[in-house]
């Protein structure tokens, strides 16, 4: 019989390694024994993830279903001289894309995730600037800070998902709020006045600055963030 | 002509445990534990599944598939073929899903000379499934041929199922007029690098109990306080290692069996548990120091008064009309939100010990030992069990982590104290050098 020379607990004859330490069987005197049959079965089965396909097509026909009733209605029955079902056929497909894909691809990834998401509110923005015929101000403003704020979340998300701590994601929701807020006055003035004078925004964004700040040193200061952790605990 | 009256379907309401164990159920994380029994001669598995055919009518709450009602899951009598005896896996209690594998709560597998039942948590306690393997041991080797009574703890599979078999005990004995909370603070979480989807590292040590006992009782403790005090040692250990600026308590759930405390017969759930703990902000403790806090902390705690008021407690959440009245996808969400709080967050770890497993005097020389398996934690840390045979206890470090650290301090301490351990695993190890 072989013991671990680190642990000192007696090994199985087939084992070629300490399950608890990994310091390899080295015993000239008895060898491992690889014709026993090792004290677990070797044969893996996987488990199948829980199939998700059933609760993703009951969400698709409710979707559908409404969006194809009142796409009908609005065709032959109700004002069928303005296409007002876009509003609600807008809604299912964004619902649809937020919840159906991730029910169907385990995985993905969560910057294709948030992407998608982000694209998702643009197709409905979009159905709404056909029925208000506001096409130059979809592609002007509405698409711009949609994208803007569809990378930003993407970005934080990224960021996020590493498992940050609490102060640390406080911090950066902040900034992307005062980011994303600078971006919206940039394309509104963009828009209206082909110019960019920073007005209101500099107003969030310096409230947001003058959050992060003590934010960061309660962060970076140990003595500080124990204090913090004793008056605000719950 | 008169109209044959339809068979009433019977069913069972969850007991106060069980609906906890089928609301927490999820994906990747399951109620499921394993008992195994290594047999002298190798496993003949049509014998072992003609005997489970002949055991299973015999203890209908194991019979059973979940269903989901409006307000609460229930159980339903399991009229599916089977459970079908299987071939052993390398990465055992896998997640049950309540609607696969014909809804069977319970698995049965063989490997060389090991038999192996697994329970889903919400139909039985430990005790209760031992009470059906014991069982069911009996009745296999009856099947081969060899003569055991239906004495010591062994039930006669051709009697009658018993309504006391299938109490749910917690409704009994919830007659305290205080009601005791358990909001407990916060536990050193012991996590550490998570294995792929569905793969539980189980490392086992097998232990002389004599000399278990004898060291045990050399800090005047039980075999179970002893073994708890060197798995919050080992723990402690670990949290020092990772050089936390502030360390959080380390604090073991380890389930008591109330049937000693609280007479009853039953096979369902009929468990609480008791947490000791250290806190290393208090100081270092030496180990001597672990094991009398530990041994204090069981005895002042296990009182039948202070479990009693838990129990009321409990049952009294399950009674309370307006809970009753939220429908059960609500109720599941609340409750799984509440075990991450009330049943992870305060522990570092679980440690169960069903004790001693006796069985006839007919039937020991055919047995060579018990093996317990506790399935996937809700995080990636090791859970601890154990279980005596004879004169060999066994104790399986299981989890879905890639570490073995925990374990590792644990065997070299019952080495250092000059208690001979033999290990298995089923980690695979490199491959071993040429000769």
């Amino acid at each position: 019989m072989s013991y671990c020379v680190n642990c000192g607990v007696e090994l199985d004859p087939t084992a070629s390694a300490c399950p608890l330490c990994q310091t390899p069987v080295v015993n000239p005197r008895q060898p491992v024994d690889t014709e026993l049959p090792p004290p677990f079965p070797s044969r893996r089965e996987e488990v199948q993830p829980v199939n998700k396909l059933e609760l993703a097509l009951l969400l698709s026909a409710m979707l559908g279903s409404v969006a194809v009733v009142c796409g009908v209605l609005n065709l032959f029955f109700l004002h069928s001289s303005r296409p007002w079902s876009l509003y609600v056929i807008g809604a299912a497909v964004m619902l649809w894309i937020w919840l159906v894909p991730p029910l169907l691809f385990r995985g993905m990834p969560l910057w294709v995730r948030l992407g998608l998401d982000a694209c998702a509110v643009g197709v409905y923005v979009y159905l709404i600037s056909i029925d208000l015929h506001g096409l130059r101000w979809y592609l002007g403003l509405a698409l711009p800070i949609i994208l803007t704020g569809g990378a930003i979340m993407v970005a934080l998300g990224l960021i996020l998902s590493r498992g940050r701590s609490i102060l640390t994601s406080v911090t950066l929701i902040i900034g992307a709020i005062g980011l994303f807020v600078m971006s919206v006055e940039l394309y509104v003035d963009h828009w209206l006045h082909q110019d960019y004078v920073p007005g209101w925004s500099l107003v969030v964004a310096a409230v947001c600055v003058a959050l992060i700040i003590p934010l960061v040193i309660v962060r970076r200061r140990p003595a500080l963030r124990d204090e913090v952790r004793r008056r605000f605990h719950m | 002509m008169a109209v044959p009256k339809k068979k009433k379907t019977e069913w069972y309401r969850l007991d106060n445990a069980a609906m906890m164990y089928s609301a927490i159920q999820k994906e990747n994380y399951s109620a499921i534990y394993r008992f195994s029994a290594v047999m002298t001669e190798l496993v003949d598995p049509a014998a072992l599944q003609r005997a489970i055919d002949r055991t299973m009518p015999r203890f209908p709450g194991f019979r059973v598939h979940i269903k989901r009602g409006f307000f609460w899951y229930y159980f339903e009598p399991n009229d599916a073929p089977g459970p079908f005896v299987k071939e052993d896996m390398s990465n055992p209690c896998q997640p049950v899903r309540f609607r696969e594998d014909d809804g069977w709560l319970i698995r049965f597998f063989y490997y060389g000379h090991r038999i192996s039942l697994e329970v889903f948590h919400a139909l039985a306690d430990g005790a209760g499934a031992l009470t059906l393997f014991r069982t069911l041991l009996a009745v296999y080797l009856r099947e081969l041929g060899h003569q055991i009574p239906n004495t010591g703890g062994v039930l006669d599979v051709d009697e009658p199922p018993s309504r006391e078999e299938q109490e749910d005990s917690y409704f009994r004995y919830a007659k305290s007029r205080v009601r005791r909370g358990m909001g407990e603070s916060k536990a050193y979480q012991n996590n550490g690098t998570p294995e792929p989807f569905y793969t539980l590292n189980v490392t086992m040590g097998l232990v002389p109990l004599d000399k278990l006992r004898e060291v045990a009782k050399g800090y005047g403790a039980s075999v179970t306080e002893y073994l708890s005090a060197v798995l919050i040692e080992s723990i402690l250990a670990k949290q020092r290692r990772e050089g936390r600026r502030r360390e959080l308590p380390v604090a073991l759930a380890v389930p008591i069996n109330l049937r000693p405390h609280f007479p009853s017969r039953t096979l369902r759930n009929f468990i609480l548990t008791v947490r000791p703990v250290i806190d290393p902000e208090l100081g270092d403790y030496t180990f001597p120091e672990i094991v009398s806090q530990v041994h204090h902390h069981m005895r002042l705690h296990i009182s039948r008064q202070e479990m009693q008021a838990v129990i009321t407690r409990n049952v009294m959440l399950q009674k309370n009309k307006l809970l009753q009245l939220v429908p059960a996808p609500v109720k599941n969400l609340t409750m799984a939100i509440s075990y991450k709080l009330v049943g992870c967050r305060p522990y570092s770890t679980t440690y169960t010990n069903p004790g001693a497993f006796k069985v006839p005097p007919e039937m020991e020389p055919h047995i060579q030992r018990m093996e317990v398996i506790l399935g996937q934690s809700y995080t990636p840390r090791s859970n601890c069990a154990s279980i005596s045979y004879g004169n060999t206890m066994e104790i399986t470090f299981a989890g879905t982590v890639k570490e073995s650290d925990v374990e590792r301090d644990f065997f070299r301490h019952l080495v250092r104290e000059g208690i001979h351990v033999k290990v298995i695993s089923n980690r695979q190890g490199p491959e071993p050098p040429a000769r």
